[in-house]
């Protein structure tokens, strides 16, 4: 059995894989591209979407399952047959969790595409209002249309980690065995999409990127196709974003269009960016983190916070994590962690002889950028170069 | 570059009314006038900013009127603008690198696979660390907004340099400097112009300081050119007085 401890990383993981996943779908849209995606829950929503229609109704259909009922108002009974089948089928299982992330990624890059078409066309307010009701039609039909995903009852997600239930390592609960397996497959997925879009964005594209962010028309005069990066990186972020609702989806084993709200998915990813820092890997790591870590601590010690408090404690996190977004705002704009000019080449003197002469490195990543991080926060006095022209 | 019988106009207001124009290739031209002659408007439509209402823009032979800025960007017509438009949360040195044309490494498709980009990255590099040090402006990692208007001035210029341009237009490069620093810019300019072989188009009010570098001069007034030829000839020119110095010189 799994000690406290041992509950608490699981769970805590259990929310900061998906939420990493949308932060870093978001900082690539608003921290990079800067576009204001106030609906960042409309591809994430697509995403479970994806995992609450797809699988059981294929499933069904293979394991003849149902045939005289429906798959909506019998779902309970159809997905329990499924999954009594499906415990036993490991390599299916697995087809299943490979089909549901490929099409949940499909359909993110189409609602992407969709949402592109005002990208390329209107600009910040606008663009903004045009998102966030993107984000609130998709949830609208997903409450009042069942037989997309039960309307306001939800529907139940065949579960295709059902099968690691029945192995056993270190005396784990069945249950307790599915989970691990299910947050460990989520936290590795997380940190591929993240090592991804950091290697896509520690390139010259992600320098084009911020530089259409700062300046539109001096990207243009400079010969960037301002409309063609901004679209592909909305289709590429919300094939991300998407991704991340269909695995929350499986995990929670079910949907209900009304966990995708814009509170959960749209709101609480911005404050992660603007918690962390845009434009910043590592910013949005420890705005995510932070974020889940402060709610996780809240909901685990409220017997110790319930009797001080004079409200109700489910206002804490949100009352907290909105002064912390208020401070921030005011004190510190940019976030914890500021953005860095990008160095896709390490060279050391620019002089040019040395240039020439300079041999290329591969920049160290992380470690570097820690490095840094650590010496600005204790203000090392460091030297600036004030040559004037 | 040809401008034949240009037209714009926004509204009611004529801003262009028929600009004709040659510009040599390989020499500074500049365009005088009054404030709101036109000039920077004719900038804006050669650069394929705004759509001419009528003429033609030919650049090396080619029609480039009517084409988007990145198009007529890639033709190697590139420009600056009036108030600088530096891209502020990027350093001096990713604002030169930007500049840089047909590095592999901004397609989607290419930018994750380092090895596809990292050689012409490292050509970039080489290219900006001269232009620093022609424009002796060694502050390669400091960021574009930190940076102070005669510097960001410098980094226009840069940018433009970083491109394969054969073209650039450079809408008040001197303006707000003091005289020893437009002089500077105006020496990089002419420097620049013999060792890339560049054409430049240069909009400036500082006449005392640009005349002495310029080749060419075409005076505009109301949307039209009203004189050019050599900077003497259009300085002595009554209608330039007339229309532009104030008729103080009669």
């Amino acid at each position: 059995m799994l000690d406290s401890t041992g509950l608490f990383v699981l769970n805590l993981l259990a929310s900061l894989a998906p939420f990493l996943i949308v932060t870093v779908s978001l900082n690539l849209e608003y921290g990079y591209a800067g576009i204001p995606n106030f609906g960042k829950t409309l591809a994430v929503a697509g995403g479970a979407f994806v995992a609450g229609v797809i699988p059981g109704r294929f499933l069904a259909f293979l394991f003849g399952i149902g045939k005289n009922l429906s798959y909506i108002d019998d779902n309970k009974q159809i997905v329990s047959a499924i999954n009594r089948q499906l415990v036993t089928d490991p390599v299916l299982s697995i087809g299943i969790i490979i089909l549901t992330l490929i099409m949940a990624v499909l359909i993110g890059a189409l609602l992407g595409l969709l949402i592109a078409y005002p990208v390329a066309r209107l600009r910040t307010d606008y663009l903004g209002m045009t998102f966030l009701a993107f984000g609130q039609v998709i949830l609208v039909i997903g409450n009042n249309f069942p037989p997309l995903v039960g309307g306001t009852l939800g529907v139940s997600v065949p579960d295709p980690f059902a099968f690691v239930s029945v192995y056993s390592i270190f005396d784990l609960l069945p249950g307790e065995m599915r989970n691990l397996f299910v947050i460990t497959f989520m936290s590795i997925v997380a940190l591929l999409v993240f090592l991804f879009a950091r290697r896509l964005t520690r390139s010259p594209l992600g320098r084009v990127l911020r530089a259409i962010r700062d300046d539109e028309n001096s990207a243009l005069a400079l010969g960037k196709d301002v409309q063609r990066n901004r679209i592909i990186i909305m289709i590429f972020s919300s094939a991300i974003a998407a991704l991340a609702g269909a695995l929350y989806a499986m995990y929670t084993a079910n949907v209900f269009s009304t966990t995708y709200s814009r509170t959960t998915w749209t709101f609480w990813p911005w404050v992660m960016v603007i918690l962390g820092g845009a434009a910043n890997d590592l910013g949005i790591v420890s705005g995510t983190f932070i974020f889940v870590a402060v709610r996780q601590i809240i909901s685990y010690y409220r017997e110790f916070f319930e009797p001080i408090l004079p409200f109700n404690i489910v206002w804490l996190d949100t009352l907290l994590l909105g002064l912390a977004l208020l401070f921030i705002l005011i004190y510190r704009p940019e976030g914890l962690i500021r953005e860095k000019p990008i160095k896709t080449i390490k060279i050391e003197s620019l002089s040019v002889e040395e240039s020439k002469k300079a041999s290329i490195k591969q920049t160290s990543g992380f470690r570097e950028e820690l490095k840094k991080i650590i010496e600005t926060l204790l203000k090392l006095p460091k030297k600036k170069e004030t040559e004037e022209i | 570059m040809k401008v034949t019988n240009i037209r714009k106009t926004f509204g009611g207001v004529t801003a262009l009314d028929g600009v004709n124009m040659e510009i040599d290739k390989g020499k500074m031209t500049m365009l005088i006038g009054p404030n709101g002659s036109g000039k920077t408007t004719l900038i804006n439509v050669v650069s394929g900013f705004y759509k001419p209402d009528e003429g033609q823009v030919l650049f090396e032979g080619r029609d480039i009127t009517g084409k988007a800025p990145n198009e007529v960007s890639r033709q190697g017509l590139i420009r600056t603008f009036q108030v600088p438009a530096p891209f502020i949360k990027l350093s001096v040195m990713e604002n030169l690198l930007l500049a840089s044309e047909g590095n592999p490494g901004e397609s989607f498709l290419r930018a994750p696979l380092r090895s596809r980009w990292i050689k012409k990255e490292s050509e970039i590099y080489n290219r900006a660390g001269r232009v620093l040090e022609l424009l002796n402006l060694r502050l390669p990692d400091q960021l574009a907004g930190e940076l102070s208007g005669g510097q960001l001035k410098l980094l226009e210029v840069g940018r433009a340099l970083m491109t394969n341009a054969r073209m650039v237009a450079l809408d008040e490069p001197a303006s707000g400097l003091n005289p020893t620093l437009a002089h500077k810019i105006f020496e990089h300019l002419d420097e620049i112009k013999r060792d890339f072989a560049l054409t430049l188009l240069i909009i400036e009010h500082r006449l005392d300081i640009a005349l002495q570098y310029v080749d060419y001069v075409y005076a505009m007034a109301n949307g039209s050119v009203i004189s050019h030829g050599k900077g003497e000839e259009v300085m002595n020119d009554p209608k330039v007085i007339e229309g532009y110095l104030g008729g103080t010189c009669t």
